[in-house]
């Protein structure tokens, strides 16, 4: 018995019934090459076998079993560092795409972003058919709620309701794309950065991009002007989708202005922390951590025909006044759906 | 060609030495540095200080007696300096010295090493850094800042002397065996502080990429600067845990300020500012590479990294290897 059939256990028994199959196969005369040959490959085989094992990850709870087991004497950086690693890599993939998205930190979460979906908002979703089954195209949104809740949900309903089932890669706001903590965190969801760059580049590459053309004018209004779109920048993401050609999907979000009902801000705390704005809510900073739990409304989503772009060609893209039309028309069409569904609407929590 | 190659002593120019010295005639190729490059290459060697007041004089008689027509430039500082003033000299002042020797003397290329972390490390920059994005690196940074100069004196020479091919690479952090940077240093840690809250994609070149690099830049001669990145990059925290690192959250202004005061003290091996590159991401775009010098590398960031783990960590002590050589060893014991 050597020291290693203790560690290795199930496949160490494993092994030795192998080990004694293939012995037994031996002639008791003479070196025959074939049953030698039939071992070899046999104990390469386990060889391999061991080795994959060894190689997977033993997993968090072995790795906290492991320092239980060893007590005070296990307890050290090394094993620490293991045991924070497997934590990590318990939720984390090692493999990431270029702009960081981490399809196992995305899995880990989305329970989490499934219950806001079907049981805190109950979202609601019209005309997801409008959405490709595949290749470019641009969803633009209108923006709400103070987080980006809004995006994750059209993520979500993309991915739920569509039968591509299809990821939407969003383009987040500098103030968030910056922040310490949601900056990675989005970053591993999906997101990107919002930029023509980053744009273009996941565009090109037949990705479906979200953008909120409002940016912080949207996101952060007080609760007095919801459901009234800001301005739509300066018609970047029209500029974006005539580059590439890609279809704009205009889509309403109802029930994101309510989460979060922004009664007053203190701009003035939040500047110096690097928040383009610090809102005041009924529940927050009141209720203090408990203010960050989002209103349990009643939510809808609303996808609009695309609107195409290829009749126009990639120099349109130059054109200020086209560029504004398209861009004042996707404003329109977002603006009559939401005010539609509002005129339908009874109730903000019962929708 | 005759080459005549600067900065011999630095891992890359070394490199590069080496690999010119086995591939072609010796008595083409030229060593121009403060030191002797290894005697058993046999290349020829010219001792001559970039940092001199006369540099440029000496350099273009010594260009124009070997009838030198291509310069290999590697004379960069990988490691910020304690002496920031001779670094200054070198990089800045030492560049535009063999500049004006290169055009007066009519050398038809000139190739130069460069660095993507000379784009700076910032939140507002593009994902993707183009070559044409502007350099901005941390003002305070003077290890940056000297070569972002250099950066521009080449930029003004290869614009004012047309006849002369001026190719800049700008090589991602090089991260493999027999490296010892700030960078790699990082990993020589058990415990590493890392800002709180950020988790920054990040580049580890592999040598051998960076060999290839330089080969499919002396084969094309493309004008300008190339990013010569990795196949993929990978998240910082998530290489570190690869490494079996402990990571320590620190808020990022204690970082900036406690490395300052380290730096000063004489504890780390780089100044505050440099926290920047594990704050925020600096991606090179690698298309330009692949377009102009048909350069691709093999290698990802990740494979770069073990690749180093595997050099600094050597035998069964290497992270992630050290199960799998657990069970190989039970196996033979017992076959």
């Amino acid at each position: 018995m050597s020291a290693g059939d203790k560690v290795v256990g199930i496949a160490g028994a494993r092994r030795r019934r192998l080990h004694a199959r293939s012995e037994g196969r031996l002639p008791a005369t003479g070196p025959d090459l074939e049953a030698l040959r039939a071992r070899i490959d046999a104990l390469e085989g386990e060889l391999a076998a061991a080795r994959a094992s060894g190689a997977a990850p033993q997993g968090l709870l072995v790795a906290l079993a492991r320092i239980v087991q060893e007590g005070l004497s296990g307890f050290g950086w090394a094993s620490l560092a293991r045991t924070w690693r497997e934590a990590y890599f318990a939720y984390h993939s090692e493999d990431v795409d270029d702009f960081g998205y981490d399809r196992k930190f995305t899995e880990t979460l989305r329970p989490f972003f499934e219950f806001l979906y079907t049981v805190w908002w109950r979202v609601e979703v019209d005309g997801i058919e409008h959405v490709p089954e595949q290749g470019a195209a641009l969803i633009v949104a209108n923006h709400s709620g103070v987080l980006p809740y809004d995006g994750l949900m059209i993520n979500l309903a993309v991915r739920h309701q569509h039968p591509g089932r299809r990821e939407v890669r969003m383009l987040a706001l500098d103030m968030f794309a910056l922040l310490p903590f949601l900056a990675p965190m989005l970053g591993k969801t999906g997101a990107a950065r919002a930029n023509p760059d980053n744009g273009e580049r996941l565009l090109r590459r037949g990705e479906l991009v979200g953008v909120f053309p409002e940016g912080v004018k949207g996101v952060g209004k007080y609760y007095k002007d919801r459901y009234r779109l800001a301005r739509f920048g300066r018609g970047g993401f029209v500029r974006l989708a005539l580059r590439t050609g890609a279809p704009i999907i205009p889509v309403a979000v109802v029930g994101a202005e309510e989460i979060h009902p922004v009664i007053g801000k203190a701009d003035w705390v939040g500047r110096p922390l690097g928040f383009p704005y610090f809102p005041i809510t009924p529940t927050f900073p009141a209720l203090g951590p408990l203010g960050l739990l989002p209103l349990p409304s009643k939510w809808a989503l609303d996808f609009a025909d695309p609107i195409d772009m290829q009749g126009h060609g990639p120099e349109a893209a130059d054109d200020p006044i086209l560029v504004n039309r398209l861009s004042e028309q996707v404003r329109s069409t977002i603006q009559r759906m939401i005010d539609g569904r509002l005129a339908r609407r009874r109730s903000v929590w019962f929708g | 060609m005759r080459v005549a190659l600067t900065g011999a002593a630095s891992f890359l120019g070394g490199r590069v030495l080496r690999r010119l010295a086995e591939r072609q005639q010796q008595d083409e190729l030229l060593v121009v540095d403060v030191a002797p490059p290894p005697a058993a290459l046999g290349v020829r060697y010219r001792p001559l200080d970039l940092t001199e007041p006369a540099a440029d004089q000496k350099l273009l008689d010594l260009l124009r007696e070997e009838e030198v027509d291509t310069v290999l430039h590697f004379a960069f500082f990988t490691n910020p300096r304690r002496d920031q003033a001779h670094a200054h000299e070198l990089e800045s002042i030492g560049t535009l010295s063999l500049f004006a020797a290169c055009a007066a003397a009519g050398v038809e290329r000139v190739l130069m090493r460069s660095f993507t972390a000379v784009y700076g490390a910032r939140g507002h920059n593009p994902h993707f850094l183009t070559e044409d994005t502007p350099l901005h690196p941390n003002p305070a940074l003077g290890w940056a800042r000297d070569k972002r100069e250099a950066e521009q004196h080449a930029a003004s020479f290869a614009r004012r002397f047309p006849e002369m091919k001026v190719t800049v690479l700008r090589f991602a952090p090089l991260f493999g065996p027999h490296l010892h940077t700030f960078y790699t240093s990082i990993f020589d840690r058990r415990v590493v502080p890392v800002p709180m809250g950020y988790d920054p994609l990040i580049q580890l070149l592999h040598p051998d990429d960076a060999l290839e690099a330089v080969d499919a830049a002396l084969a094309t001669w493309p004008r300008g600067a190339v990013n010569v990145v990795p196949r993929a990059p990978m998240p910082l925290i998530g290489a570190l845990h690869l490494a079996e690192k402990l990571p320590i959250p620190v808020p990022h202004p204690v970082a900036y300020a406690a490395s300052d005061l380290m730096w000063a003290s004489g504890v780390a091996d780089a100044p505050g500012a440099f926290v920047d590159y594990v704050r925020y991401p600096f991606l090179g775009d690698g298309a330009r590479a692949k377009r102009e010098m048909a350069f691709e590398a093999r290698h990802s960031s990740k494979e770069a990294l073990f690749a180093y783990l595997a050099y600094r960590y050597p035998g069964p002590q290497a992270p992630r290897r050290r199960r799998e050589a657990a069970t190989a060893t039970d196996v033979e014991a017992s076959a």
